[in-house]
């Protein structure tokens, strides 16, 4: 019985804990401060999720939880590779739609087929 | 329950509570500081030292059987996993700052860097040597 009540406090104080992290996410003014919070709260999630796995005495929690490290971590490296691959692309084509009104008008047809 | 029984809660809450210490900490460096890349500091604490320290006060609870050892692999994947996800979010911040020599100093030689630590290491030895000669 005194393991479930330690079991309890810490669950509700990493409850609390979530919700700086999510305000963090929210006012995060770069995109890299958003990734970083919610990378935050994963590991937050992980602990709470083995601490349930001891607390209801079910050994599978404990694999949920690795999994869910597996893919907190996949999350983020694709998320970051996503968001340079559209920074490049923006950039890219702003470069584009410069060069092309500062020269001639003859190049706008190809660059819309080579931006596909 | 006897002297073992309250050895094993002691260490375990020790361990789960400098955990939670530790969270928080990391929650107070990511409010503290203004920059990304001084943020990624604290929060990479929280992702190895302090899950860690959880997981060890977890482990010690359960006992030796085969949910400790799931447990401690949770902690070895984060230690490999944890400087890679950094590294690729420092990746995503320096590319797409236009303004990053704003906020930090940066070398695109590392020979400067080099020469301006060493410079500075001189000065110190200097200064400090002057200062117990007088």
């Amino acid at each position: 019985m005194l393991y479930h009540y330690i079991y309890i406090t810490i669950l509700i104080i990493l409850a609390l804990m979530l919700f700086p992290c999510l305000i963090r996410a929210i006012k995060g003014p770069r995109i890299a401060d958003r990734l970083v919070s919610v990378n935050m709260m994963g590991t937050m999630v992980m602990v709470m999720i083995a601490v349930l796995a001891l607390m209801l005495d079910e050994g599978y929690l404990v694999d949920v939880c690795l999994v869910y490290a597996m893919i907190s971590f996949l999350a983020v490296v694709v998320l970051a590779k996503v968001y340079i691959g559209i920074y490049e692309e923006t950039r890219r084509k702003a470069e584009q739609a410069e060069k092309g009104t500062g020269e001639n008008t003859e190049n706008e047809g190809g660059m819309s087929d080579g931006s596909f | 329950m006897g002297a073992f029984e309250w050895i094993r809660l002691i260490a375990g809450c020790a361990f789960l509570v400098s955990g939670l210490v530790i969270f928080f900490t990391e929650i107070f460096g990511v409010f503290h500081y203004d920059y990304v890349l001084n943020r990624m500091h604290a929060t990479a604490m929280g992702d190895t030292l302090g899950i860690a320290s959880c997981m060890v006060g977890l482990i010690i609870f359960s006992g030796l059987n085969f949910t400790s050892l799931k447990l401690l692999l949770i902690v070895i994947f984060l230690w490999f996993a944890s400087p890679v996800s950094s590294h690729v979010l420092a990746r995503l911040e320096v590319a797409t700052n236009e303004n990053l020599t704003g906020h930090c100093k940066v070398y695109t030689d590392l020979k400067a860097l080099e020469e301006e630590l060493s410079s500075e290491m001189s000065g110190q030895e200097e200064n400090e040597s002057g200062g117990t000669k007088s």
